[in-house]
């Protein structure tokens, strides 16, 4: 993962999103015809208020929700009810938790190279020193024989990072990453992910950290009642928004 | 020293009322204490323990083939101190020799409280010998082994089951020892763990079963765990003597012992399944979420996420569900075999021992004591080892 965030070639489509509905099974109407577009390289942020259909929107994209209308590209594969379509989009897009999610009964390092060993069938010993390189990188080597429980919340969120990396994917979704942790440990966990975003591999943030979108962003989404209301430039959207929503939504997490 | 003399004072007669329910407590307890004592030594009569000794532990299987049997018992003598020794290593923790003092005590008194004869009680020596020897060598040189060897070990019980199955049964130029002819903790103990070791999977898979999409699958598992738990195990028991012959293949049910075997695994894989729900109700939905992010495919991330995590919060209610099992292996005397309890009823309606109800009843529950504390204490240990000083939680709540 070389720096190619200098030119990011701008043509590469990652994620096409169109008019996306979803229903829950209960009928709550979650997603109203949502439309984005992600090219490679790219850092989209989406903002706004709970309840608005952000992380049920970022969670379609690796098919851990269904929809029921409109449809969506993942790097050139369509999302359908094809497992192996499923299986191979997830295989190029990782994933990062609220809740960190790593498997507790294991230790950091074997977290990384479960799946790599498992679904990408590739030799352990190799994969192992590909994990340790990413601790190093997001500076947890030392940790790499403890157990999740031992680590802090900061801790096991970087763990959480560096095992989705492990799988080398083409696309980072982030939901809500540093919603879970204590006020001192989202600095290292944001700066894990600037740092991933300078390296230009394309990431979907769902955040609420306003620093971080203005800092890294290519573009800010807002959305709000299952549906899309502005999309801008951060400094744009910061400074300048466009739409009532948006100023409306601001000014409440100023 | 005397530290425990203010401790005596402060747990037992802290106030006036503490001190009076403790001396009624004394009171009560020693009586009946030495009531029992008093029993234990000068009125009970234990010829009919001591008579009966081997039709209590193996029924009426022929003294010819009874080798066989002690064959067995020195293989899985060898197998537990064996894999004692690998999983302790050189070191011998407080536990370990507490265990080992145990044994041999029990090896040196139990001979004289059953009046064994001296060839059977030189035989009792040997196992102990056996069992402590083995220990000690795994333990000192099994680091050396290679690692295949050291992981795979664990297989040499399913591979030592079948062995014993074999033994007991007779074929492969054995003399065939029929079914009818096993009996007494022999029986109670096939039956037992034959059942423990097959509900086991079976109830994973109808845990997993119940919480599948498949609608089909879905429903199979929830009638079938509903139906069982819904019915008396006597009742099925009787039931399965008269099904069982026509709903298997012919050679797995073709006598009443083995159609029993596969009633109580029957039963006890739909309560097994229930356990087994609640460890994977316990797990976050998340695990699985993550375990699908990465890729996994879904029995991928059933045997490396879901049920390793699962399957360690369901082991106490599981282990339970074994205890009872093997108790309810005494039910199996209602519909006439000769199991423990069978055997022990044979022995109370001999003319010879009439009356002698107590001590009889007394060795079977001091003997089902001690398979279910080997139960629970196997079951402590697992829990330990599955649990090395790691937190349960992942994540903590938001």
């Amino acid at each position: 993962m070389t720096s190619t965030a200098a030119n990011p070639p701008a043509s590469g489509v990652m994620i096409e999103a169109r008019g996306v509905e979803k229903w829950y099974p209960n009928g709550y109407h979650a997603l109203r015809g949502v439309d984005l577009t992600v090219h490679q390289g790219e850092v989209v942020v989406i903002m706004g208020p709970s309840g608005s259909g952000k992380s049920t929107f970022i969670r379609t994209f690796n098919a851990l929700e269904d929809f029921q209308k409109g449809s969506i590209v993942v790097d050139g594969m369509p999302l359908s009810n094809d497992v192996r379509n499923i299986d191979a989009i997830r295989r190029e897009v990782g994933m990062v938790f609220q809740q960190f999610n790593l498997f507790p009964h294991l230790t950091v390092l074997q977290n990384l190279t479960l799946a790599p060993v498992l679904v990408r069938k590739r030799p352990r010993a190799e994969v192992e020193q590909q994990a340790l390189q990413l601790l190093e990188r997001v500076g947890i080597q030392e940790q790499a024989h403890k157990y999740p429980g031992q680590l802090s919340g900061g801790q096991q969120q970087r763990v959480a990072i560096a095992r989705s990396l492990c799988m080398e994917p083409r696309i980072m979704l982030f939901d809500e990453p540093t919603s879970a942790l204590d006020p001192e440990m989202v600095q290292e966990v944001l700066e894990v992910m600037q740092e991933l975003a300078s390296d230009g591999i394309t990431m979907v943030v769902v955040t609420h950290e306003v620093r971080f979108a203005r800092k890294v962003a290519s573009r800010v989404v807002l959305m709000a009642e299952g549906q899309v209301v502005e999309v801008a430039p951060p400094e744009q959207f910061f400074s300048n928004p466009r739409h009532e929503r948006s100023k409306q939504f601001l000014s409440q997490i100023a | 020293m005397q530290t425990w003399l203010p401790r005596l004072r402060r747990e037992l007669f802290a106030t006036p009322l503490d001190g009076l329910i403790s001396l009624l407590l004394i009171g009560v307890l020693s009586a009946l204490g030495a009531a029992f004592v008093h029993w234990m030594l000068f009125q009970a009569q234990w010829a009919v323990i001591q008579a009966n000794s081997t039709l209590f532990a193996l029924g009426r299987y022929p003294i010819e083939q009874q080798w066989r049997l002690w064959l067995l018992t020195a293989l899985l003598t060898a197998a537990t101190g064996l894999s004692w020794g690998l999983l302790r290593g050189r070191r011998w923790p407080a536990n370990d020799r507490i265990a080992a003092g145990l044994v041999v005590a029990l090896a040196l008194l139990a001979p004289l409280l059953l009046a064994l004869q001296p060839l059977i009680q030189l035989r009792w020596w040997l196992l102990t010998a056996l069992l402590l020897l083995s220990r000690w060598a795994a333990g000192h040189w099994g680091a050396g082994l290679p690692p295949l060897l050291r992981r795979g070990w664990p297989l040499i019980w399913p591979l030592l089951y079948l062995a014993g199955l074999l033994l007991i049964s007779g074929g492969l130029g054995l003399a065939p020892v029929p079914p009818s002819d096993w009996g007494g903790l022999l029986l109670t103990l096939l039956e037992a763990s034959f059942a423990i070791l097959l509900c086991f999977p079976m109830g994973v898979l109808l845990a997993l079963g119940r919480r599948s999409h498949l609608p089909l699958l879905r429903w199979g598992s929830v009638v079938y765990i509903e139906f069982i738990r819904g019915a008396p195990l006597i009742t099925l028991l009787f039931l399965g003597q008269n099904i069982l012959g026509f709903l298997l293949p012919g050679g797995l049910a073709p006598d009443r012992v083995w159609r029993a075997a596969w009633v109580l695994t029957f039963f006890a894989a739909a309560y097994v399944a229930e356990a087994v729900r609640s460890g994977l109700a316990a797990l976050p939905a998340g695990q699985l979420e993550a375990a699908r992010a990465l890729g996994l495919a879904m029995p991928q991330a059933l045997i490396h996420v879901v049920l390793p995590q699962a399957l360690r919060v369901a082991l106490p209610a599981t282990v339970g569900q074994f205890i009872t099992l093997l108790q309810d292996t005494t039910l199996l005397s209602l519909i006439g075999l000769l199991d423990l309890l069978g055997t022990a009823r044979t022995v109370m309606a001999n003319p010879e021992f009439l009356g002698k109800n107590a001590e009889v009843y007394l060795v079977l529950a001091v003997l089902f004591w001690c398979c279910c504390a080997a139960l629970g204490l196997g079951s402590r240990a697992l829990e330990h080892r599955l649990n090395p000083n790691r937190s349960l939680t992942t994540t903590p709540q938001a």
